[in-house]
């Protein structure tokens, strides 16, 4: 059976919808972990904000935040799957549901880059990458809503035949700059490779990496150790206030490329809105998280 | 305390007098009531210099008074508006404009997220105003206490764009993160931050020779 336009439409619309009133539970489970370990007044009355906070967005169904920031999904198609209708505009259609539909509302986010006029809709929104999955036979769609806050920090650079401390030194650089705006305590993800526009996807998608999980390669595990290490030396703390909790998670992924290297470096604010769902050919499935 | 529950915050009412403004320290935390202006908006900020520097007045914020970086989202309810949600965004983005709006308002409280700029600083320093810092993300609490909206202004912007004028009771927990004597909580931690690098970036290479070492090691059987 394919999967249908009308599917694809409604779990379009529910992911982001669901993504504005949950915090994740990894993340839950990191805030309260920072908060046991954290030693400042200040940032342990603000982390127990944070969470009780979240706990009331999804016992009330309200926002985490009043910015609903913009719609991105990442769509994994299995290769044994057939779709019925014009998938692209059912997330299209699916936001504008959501639009519709949402309570309270959502405000107008979707901004023009070249005017800064803004809208519920717009060019290439929502922002939608697809790939497949070998052998599959369900699609998997994650929904990432990004704002401003933590979003205007991402950076790339381009290195030559970059030494790991370069690397490292360079993803250090982007946190100072940060500083004590992004929102923190952060999700950091670092892609590394390929080209430049797939360094940057790697970040993108290692930001959404449960928080908890090593990368498989030791060698990355132990980056993502040392750096995280690293961040929380800093001390710029929640909500940039001073404390131990800079980031809950660095997240690194990398592709061979070239000798040139691209290094992205972006940032997921304190709730890491995140939400996937799991569509099977016969029509069903369900929320991944 | 006995009770192993935290004290009471202490709380303030918007506006501040200029002495309570000088009297709160960095670091101090506090619960707002009171009335305050909120906008989210940058072309806001450009208009609201735009007509300062004209000598126009404002519908508000009034000289003195409080306004703060925050969206917002409200219902109607009979004749009264009720909050939806309130939220503080990023303050820095305004600092082109900040600096002139404090010292030509007079401002004696200022907030949103992440601090504010060195020119920010300064002109409150001058005028005796502080800089609150409020928890972004956490809107389903921080809205509790942002309880209506008493009237808007430039309504040919969007909603969180307009100037809103608000009731708070019992708003925050807020925490003084730029005081009125010069003092930045953010300069601190920046300063702070770069003093430790050399020493983070020298453990990180001793880090990435311990990872090297542990991996050309074949585990021991």
């Amino acid at each position: 059976m394919p999967i249908t336009y009308d599917v694809v439409r409604q779990v379009a619309r529910d992911l982001y919808g669901w993504s504005l009133k949950k915090v994740p539970d990894d993340t839950l489970e990191a805030l309260a972990e920072a908060r046991r370990r954290e030693t400042n007044p200040t940032s342990q009355r603000t982390l127990d904000f944070m969470q009780a906070a979240a706990r009331a967005a999804e016992r009330e169904d309200r926002h985490a935040c009043s910015d609903a920031g913009f719609p991105t999904y990442f769509v994994k198609i299995g290769t044994r799957l057939t779709l019925d209708g014009d998938i692209r505009r059912a997330f299209v259609d699916g936001f504008a549901d959501l639009v519709e539909t949402i309570q309270p509302p959502i405000l107008k986010f979707i901004t023009h880059p070249l005017t800064l006029e803004r809208s519920y809709t717009g060019k290439d929104m929502p922002i939608v990458s697809f790939d497949v999955a070998d052998g599959a036979d369900y699609m998997d769609i994650t929904c990432s809503p990004k704002a401003l806050g933590s979003g205007r920090w991402a950076d790339l650079k381009v290195f030559s035949y970059p030494k790991l401390a370069d690397i490292e030194g360079y993803v250090m650089e982007c946190v100072m700059e940060a500083g004590s705006q992004h929102c923190p305590p952060v999700v950091i993800g670092v892609g590394i490779g390929g080209s430049f526009d797939n360094a940057a996807k790697l970040a993108k998608m290692s930001t959404l990496r449960r928080i908890g999980t090593r990368h498989d390669d030791p060698m990355v595990a132990d980056m993502e150790e040392r750096l995280l290490a690293a961040v929380n030396k800093t001390g710029f703390g929640p909500m940039g206030t001073g404390g131990d909790t800079t980031a809950l998670a660095v997240h690194v992924d990398y592709s061979h490329g070239h000798g040139f290297v691209p290094v992205a470096v972006c940032f997921n604010c304190w709730i890491n809105r995140r939400t996937a769902a799991r569509i099977h050919d016969d029509g069903k499935g369900g929320r991944l998280e | 305390m006995s009770d192993g529950s935290p004290p009471a915050l202490p709380r303030l009412t918007l506006p501040l007098s200029r002495d309570e403004a000088r009297a709160l320290r960095l670091g101090d935390t506090v619960i707002l009531d009171g009335e305050v202006t909120i906008t989210a908006g940058f072309p806001t900020h450009q208009r609201m210099a735009e007509a300062l520097d004209r000598g126009q007045p404002l519908p508000f914020p009034k000289a003195g008074s409080a306004f703060f970086h925050m969206g917002s989202s409200c219902r109607a309810e009979g004749d009264r508006w009720v909050t939806n949600y309130v939220n503080p965004t990023t303050s820095t983005r305004f600092d082109d404009y900040m600096p002139g709006i404090i010292r030509r308002l007079g401002l004696t409280a200022t907030g949103g997220k992440g601090g504010m700029g060195r020119a920010c600083v300064e002109a409150l320093r001058e005028v005796g105003g502080v800089y609150f810092s409020m928890p972004g993300g956490a809107s389903p609490l921080l809205s509790i206490g942002a309880v209506e909206r008493l009237e808007t202004a430039w309504d040919d912007l969007i909603e969180q764009f307009r100037l809103s004028r608000f009731r708070l009771d019992g708003f925050g927990p807020v925490t003084v993160a730029i005081d009125a004597h010069g003092n930045s909580m953010y300069d601190t931690l920046q300063e702070q931050a770069s003093a430790r690098t050399p020493r983070i970036l020298e453990e990180l290479e001793q880090a990435r020779r311990d990872s090297a070492a542990r991996r050309a090691t074949p585990p021991s059987t």
